[in-house]
């Protein structure tokens, strides 16, 4: 199934003349039947054991856990003394990190805001649907979208100092670029394969290596006052 | 014919690998939940109360006159000084738990809820109450102090003397 | 002869036993596809399904995981509770009591904090492995849809579990996150009142925040876990791309 085209056409018709049904098959926009005659299995017992099982390991290690580590507990709520640093539960501190650089509008609604709304969109956009290579396709119109991304990207950054998230940004612009010189046919299986990744791919990615990084650093680098300190030395 | 009986006794008393492994299972289920019914049990009943004392301090004895019936509601117990001595009674009605009142134009205790009716020594005259209220312990303390203890009854008629 | 088997089986041909359990389990497709069909939680499920959405590779598992470690965090939150009075400042000295004089009441709080950390990290790395595989495309869109919502609901949770112990750690983490909250524009101060119930995080936060932990959230997470696993079913089952399963693959080579 190579087809350059989006569709296929069934019968070549004057319409006026001869009006006749004419079926156009869209590429990869419906879940495709590749095999009618799948193999079913009842969901007592396979379904049912296998997750009892995996379930049951995942809880004896949290018992496991849950009898050597003890849960954190400091001293009593006290209104007139903040504690230094004041952190968030490390799901949070990649929020509380982008609150360093920009005001709480921003990091805490807007961001959030936006970051939901982009999740729920994603299955309802035809690109990340059809799921092709990102500059497989129109790569003279991508491209020069995608520079003037990434350079807008970094410059808005770079112009709050925001170094943390800045240095993943790069990384992916980094790999775009290779994906954009590479194709399905290339030697390298890495450049086959990044030259293979869609949009919703590499917008994705760049969120969850933000998100780690951004943890990361909430957690570990960042001391009294939310100044840098590194971790090793503290 | 006399052999075949035997090795079919003997396939009888072996374990296949399935009951084998059944039995393991269904045997360490069953250690497994009653560790667990042991743990719930000690988890639910609390190793602690916020609950107050049984033991009373009623303060000293001269401050009750000779054939008084004092009912302290906080505690529920009644200081009795008798002609025999200081003896305590518990306050609460043995029918459903309702404290009762000392009725001196009476000389009875009486219970408002179910009209259950006791004299002094906490026998029950009339009503539905199905005992007599019981008799603490009392004791005098260290500092002449008369005390009493809730938890602990005895037999009715024992007296303190001070 | 192994009579306790025999006891177990004659239990379970008596009149009692029948009338709450109607069919027994048993090894045929009836008697397997009955256990499912016939039980009011099991039966959300499909009696049968295809065979290449059990393979460990494809999914790892993780939505499972995450509901399984919703289960436990609701059995020892209940548990919990039992000692816990949400008030101020009963609310730290329960939770130190939790900890020293309850009996094993040091292991069920270890226990739910650890799992509700698990459960976090495990919400998010079943939506990249969701996302990775394309399980998200049509039909399936509005699961994807769901299980965002419950990836909030999750957070919310959380969240606000976070404040219970009332610690210095709880206090100042909401303190700040409430704040947030009144950065919203035009409703910001309005949305701030009314989560605390107050303009300062107190009493009355803490005990919204105690009905949010143990009511409201739970009863939403429970109901989205339903509609989550049910379309499931009715979108065709878990999404498994070809090459995702290695049974497919081995079938694709032995040919």
């Amino acid at each position: 199934m190579s087809d350059s085209k989006d569709f296929i056409t069934g019968v070549n018709s004057n319409a006026k003349k001869e009006p006749r049904r004419v079926v156009f098959v869209t590429r990869r926009t419906s879940p495709q039947v590749r095999v009618t005659d799948e193999e079913v299995v009842q969901t007592f017992p396979e379904v049912f054991f296998r997750t009892a099982i995996a379930v049951e390991v995942l809880a004896i290690v949290l018992v496991g856990i849950a009898l050597l580590l003890n849960a954190p507990l400091e001293g009593i709520a006290d209104p007139s003394h903040t504690p230094n640093p004041a952190k968030a539960p490390w799901y949070f501190l990649g929020l509380q990190e982008m609150l360093h650089y920009f005001p709480p509008v921003v990091a805490g609604v807007l961001v959030p805001t936006l970051v939901v709304i982009a999740l729920v969109v994603i299955p309802y956009f035809n690109i990340n649907v059809e799921a092709e290579g990102l500059f497989l396709k129109d790569r003279a119109r991508r491209l020069p979208i995608f520079y003037a991304g990434a350079i807008g990207l970094s410059i808005f950054l770079i112009n709050f100092d925001v170094y943390v998230a800045l240095v993943p940004t790069l990384i992916v612009v980094a790999l775009m670029l290779v994906a954009a010189q590479s194709t399905t046919s290339s030697p390298s299986r890495f450049r086959r394969y990044l030259a293979a990744r869609p949009l919703s791919f590499w917008i994705m990615s760049w969120f969850l290596f933000e998100l780690v990084v951004l943890t990361t650093v909430g957690t570990l680098f960042r001391g009294p006052g939310w100044s840098w300190v590194w971790p090793w030395r503290s | 014919m006399p052999e075949e009986e035997k090795d079919q006794q003997l396939d009888a008393k072996e374990l296949d690998r399935r009951s084998f492994f059944v039995k393991l299972g269904l045997g360490s289920l069953s250690i497994a939940t009653a560790g667990t019914a042991v743990f719930a049990y000690q988890f639910l009943s609390p190793n602690v109360l916020y609950e107050p004392s049984p033991i009373i301090n009623a303060g000293k004895p001269e401050s009750y006159p000779l054939n008084s019936v004092t009912l302290d509601v906080n505690s529920g117990i009644y200081i009795i000084h008798a002609k025999e001595g200081f003896f305590s009674l518990s306050a609460v009605c043995t029918h459903l738990g309702c404290l009762t009142a000392w009725k001196p134009e009476l000389g009875i205790i009486a219970c408002p809820c179910h009209g259950s009716k006791f004299n002094q020594d906490g026998q029950k005259i009339e009503g539905p109450a199905p005992r007599p209220l019981p008799w603490y312990r009392v004791w005098l303390s260290d500092d002449g102090e008369l005390m009493v203890d809730r938890s602990t009854t005895v037999r009715s008629l024992q007296f303190l003397r001070v | 002869m192994a009579t306790s088997a025999n006891y177990f089986d004659q239990l379970r041909k008596t009149r009692v036993w029948r009338s709450i359990f109607r069919s027994g389990t048993g090894t045929s497709t009836l008697r397997r596809s009955l256990v499912i069909q016939q039980d009011v939680f099991l039966h959300l499920f499909p009696t049968k399904v295809r065979r290449r959405m059990l393979e460990f590779s494809v999914t790892w598992y993780l939505g499972s995981l995450t509901f399984g470690m919703f289960v436990i965090l609701v059995i020892t939150g209940i548990l919990l509770m039992l000692y816990y009075h949400p008030s101020v400042p009963q609310a730290y000295a329960d939770t130190k009591d939790l900890q020293f004089v309850v009996s094993s009441g040091l292991f069920l709080r270890n226990l739910h904090r650890w799992s509700a950390h698990a459960m976090v990290f495990l919400v998010f790395a079943h939506m990249f492995k969701v996302f990775y595989r394309g399980a998200y495309r049509p039909p399936r869109e509005f699961n994807w849809v769901i299980g965002v919502i419950l990836l909030l609901t999750t957070l919310l949770l959380s969240y606000t579990g976070y404040l219970l112990p009332w610690d210095q750690l709880a206090f100042w983490a909401i303190t700040v996150g409430s704040n947030i909250a009144s950065a919203v524009p035009v409703f910001g101060n309005k949305i701030h009142f009314l989560l605390l119930g107050g303009n300062l995080v107190n009493a009355n936060a803490l005990l919204r925040f105690y009905v949010l932990h143990c009511v409201i959230l739970p009863l939403t997470a429970i109901l989205f876990i339903a509609i989550h696993f049910w379309r499931i079913r009715k979108d065709g089952g878990l999404y498994v791309h070809a090459s995702d399963s290695g049974s497919a693959k081995a079938a694709k080579e032995a040919q």
